[in-house]
């Protein structure tokens, strides 16, 4: 099953590679993954949507890395997902017109063009994307990138990202006492 | 300025800081510095020269398993710290405290394909606990102890350092005082007790519990706390390959060995169990076969530092994450006495039934010595006799050596288990008789782990090393996989049929003593005089050339179906 993660990852060497060749290691699919800055200088904040059958045991696997400071499944969470694509569309001047619907339709903007391309720009879920994109591809060639979905949870406090102390650690995630009738 | 330093020196004064007194290496180009200001700690500072660093990580292995404190290798860039990677990722799979130190070309050509230059810290991030590449030496001091710390905490492991050159070489004033700083990395601190409880509350309700002991035991140093628990509680010990020695085996609650080697009355009582407490095991599939069928009537108490190992191979109840020693003593606070009598008289009469020791083939056209003919006499001078330990190979003469030989204390079996690494023996029982020069090592090996390694007896006879004593179990084959081509694949001995030189006259050039026995009735006096010998030993004992280890989970099918002789030819 697809799982979206949010991961607070150190901002040390190698991190990000580190996290990949656990999940490509483990035999688990990635879908996409987002890294950027987090609020709090040194710590970057990743969403991972990632294709696996224990959950539980990929956060535990991905906590072990030195690096990871943190990891939340927002998969069953409330939570506004965001990605952004950018398209080239080959296409003639008389078409840009249809172009520029379409773009409307979807709240989609025209960033640049040149005299046989336009380059579209659109933030939205991911399906929105490729309804957009196969919108576009109808009427003429297409190059797309996609930036890979950003996941932000809705409820909560706004936390800022904590470079905790071992002794700040919460034991919660890893008790366990289920199963226990 | 007064209080400079170069890295190298600069390393070396970290690992004397660590209390670091002995390494095991190889050194090349882009280490030199290092052996260059190594010079200057050589009082504090004892460097092993290995003949392959496959050997160095290995004895830093043996050295680490045999004193629960941290190995330390060191490699050249390139090839050199390519030749570490074996005993790096036995080192991970078996939990075992393991700095390597390797060298690197300097910064100013890496990225350029220049000589000797790997990417070992991205060779290596899949099988190591941590690992850094460091090219500016301020960053020495904070990042050694940083090593040290996360090899050693928690679960441990491997943690490799790779140092540029021109980092070993530049002057810095070393700054010893900043604070450990590594946030992402939390072992797990106190107990929880609820948890506990709940634990308690299933073992006091069981009617057939049983304890199943791993390494974890064995590396917090919980023992005496586990003897205390057994006893308390009355339930029946299992060990696995790595729990051996956790608990005695001449106790009348242990009734040892599960898993694909096991015995038969152990998987069935594994079968059959309704509470299994598991401390610092971890279900392998070696232990469990097919996991889905493994204990089917049991719930299952998980004790592990680890908080991922929980859940990871099998459904448990409880889990209690935290240190071993820690968790059975709060267990122990929450458990009354009580006793398994029934249950274990049960098992005790399956173990009567089914023969404890295999049944031996004995085939009129080889060598009248079988292999427990070996391992009886060892037994026997073991059993009389103090301060050894015993470091096995991989293949049929480990599993015998488990099966076959009465453990009693831990880390006296030191073995490789979770990589099952060919080569391992001879090199760590080399580190373990260099961490205990009053003990007596005995080395366990097959023909052909002993001929992937063999060369560390020159590193043996240089460092005037006395007391490893190397037992080859030489049937000519490499045993495991050609027993399997017996029974699963029609006899076809593709590739297994194994020969080597005389290696007691190897012994000899290597300047140690070399013993052949080939008859039953030499055997004894050879252990002896190889254990009284004053200097390291070769025993080439050459055994029946196709006895097979009994009983035998074929792969792939539930412990409760286990072969336990040879199908009548
Ligand atoms: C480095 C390595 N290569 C190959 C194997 C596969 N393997 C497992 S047991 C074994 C046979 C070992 O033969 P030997 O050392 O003679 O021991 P025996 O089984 O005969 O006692 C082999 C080849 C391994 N475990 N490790
Ligand atoms: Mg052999």
């Amino acid at each position: 099953m697809r799982h979206t993660l949010i991961a607070l990852v150190e901002d040390r060497p190698g991190a990000l590679n580190r996290i990949l060749g656990l999940l490509r290691g483990r035999g688990l699919g990635l879908h996409s993954i987002a890294v950027g800055d987090s609020e709090t200088p040194g710590v970057k904040r990743t969403t991972v949507l990632v294709d696996t059958e224990s959950v539980e045991q990929t956060i535990k696997q991905l906590n072990r890395l030195i690096e990871v400071l943190e990891v939340t499944d927002v998969t069953n969470a409330e939570y506004v997902v965001r990605e952004t694509a950018l398209v080239k569309i080959q296409v003639p001047e008389p078409r840009r017109e249809e172009i520029r619907t379409v773009a409307d339709v979807f709240g989609a903007r025209i960033v640049g063009s040149s005299p046989h391309t336009v380059v579209v720009e659109m933030t939205d879920t991911p399906d929105r994307l490729g309804e957009m994109i196969a919108r576009v591809m109808a009427i003429g060639a297409c190059e797309t990138m996609r930036s890979g979905s950003l996941a932000m949870p809705l409820g909560g406090p706004a936390r800022r990202a904590k470079i905790a102390g071992p002794e700040d650690t919460n034991q919660a995630w890893w008790s366990q006492a289920d199963g226990i009738s | 300025m007064t209080d400079e330093r170069t890295g190298a020196q600069v390393m070396c004064e970290a690992l004397v800081r660590e209390d670091v007194e002995v390494m095991f290496g190889i050194p090349g180009g882009a280490i030199m510095p290092f052996y260059h200001a190594m010079w200057e700690y050589r009082d504090r500072l004892r460097h092993v020269l290995c003949r392959h660093e496959q050997g160095a990580g290995h004895a830093a292995e043996g050295y680490a398993r045999s004193t629960g404190k941290p190995g330390v290798c060191v490699a050249t860039s390139g090839p050199g710290a390519t030749n570490l990677v074996t005993p790096i990722a036995n080192a991970w799979m078996d939990s075992t405290p393991l700095v390597a130190i390797t060298g690197q070309v300097s910064s100013s050509v890496l990225g350029k394909d220049a000589f000797q230059e790997t990417d070992i810290t991205g060779i290596t991030l899949p099988i190591t606990k941590h690992n850094y590449r460091i090219s500016r030496a301020d960053d020495l001091p904070s990042v050694f102890h940083e090593a040290f710390h996360i090899a050693c905490t928690g679960r441990p492991g491997p943690v490799l350092i790779d140092v540029t050159k021109d980092a070993q070489q530049a002057r810095v004033v070393p700054d010893w005082n900043t604070p450990l700083n590594v946030p992402g990395f939390s072992a797990p601190v106190g107990i929880d007790r609820r948890v506990v409880r709940e634990a308690a509350r299933l073992l006091a309700g069981a009617s057939k519990p049983l304890i199943l002991v791993g390494h974890g035991v064995i590396i917090s140093g919980a023992a005496p706390e586990l003897l205390a628990f057994a006893e308390r509680t009355g339930i029946p010990v299992i060990t696995t390959l790595h729990g051996i020695g956790a608990f005695p085996e001449d106790h009348p609650l242990s009734i040892g060995m599960p898993g694909m080697h096991g015995w038969v009355h152990v998987n069935r009582a594994i079968q059959e169990c309704d509470v299994l407490l598991s401390i610092g095991a971890r279900f392998d599939d070696r232990v469990t076969g097919k996991a889905s069928t493994f204990a089917p009537r049991a719930r299952i108490i998980h004790i592990d530092i680890d908080p991922s190992e929980i859940g990871k191979n099998v459904k448990v109840a409880v889990a209690i994450v935290g240190d071993a020693r820690a968790a059975l003593c709060a267990l122990l606070d929450e458990m009354q006495p009580r006793n398994a009598a029934i249950w274990l008289r049960n098992i005790r009469e399956t173990q009567a039934t089914h023969q404890h020791r295999q049944p031996y083939l004995r085939r009129p056209d080889t060598s009248e010595l079988m292999p427990h003919d070996v391992y009886a006499a060892l037994n026997s001078e073991l059993n009389g006799r103090g301060g050894y330990r015993v470091v096995t190979d991989v293949g049929q003469h480990q599993m015998w050596a488990a099966q076959l030989i009465e453990w009693r204390r831990p880390r006296t079996h030191i073995t490789s288990g979770g990589a099952g690494t060919m080569g391992f023996a001879v090199p760590a029982a080399m580190g373990a008789a260099i961490a205990h020069p009053d003990e007596t090592i005995w080395a366990i090996v097959g023909d052909g782990g002993f001929q992937m390694t063999n060369q560390e007896l020159a590193t043996i006879g240089q460092e005037g090393i006395k007391n490893v004593k190397v037992a080859i179990v030489n049937n000519g084959y490499l045993g495991m996989v050609r027993q399997w081509q017996q029974l699963f694949e029609g006899k076809r001995y593709s590739g297994t049929p194994l020969s080597g030189p005389s290696f007691a006259g190897l012994a000899e050039a290597y300047g140690l003593r070399g013993i052949t026995v080939d008859r039953i009735e030499d055997a004894p006096g050879a252990i002896r005089a190889a254990w009284d010998h004053d200097g390291s030993v070769v025993l080439d004992f050459r055994v029946e050339r196709e006895a097979n280890v009994f009983p035998l989970v074929p792969p792939g099918l539930s412990i409760g179906e286990m072969i336990t002789r040879e199908a009548p030819a």
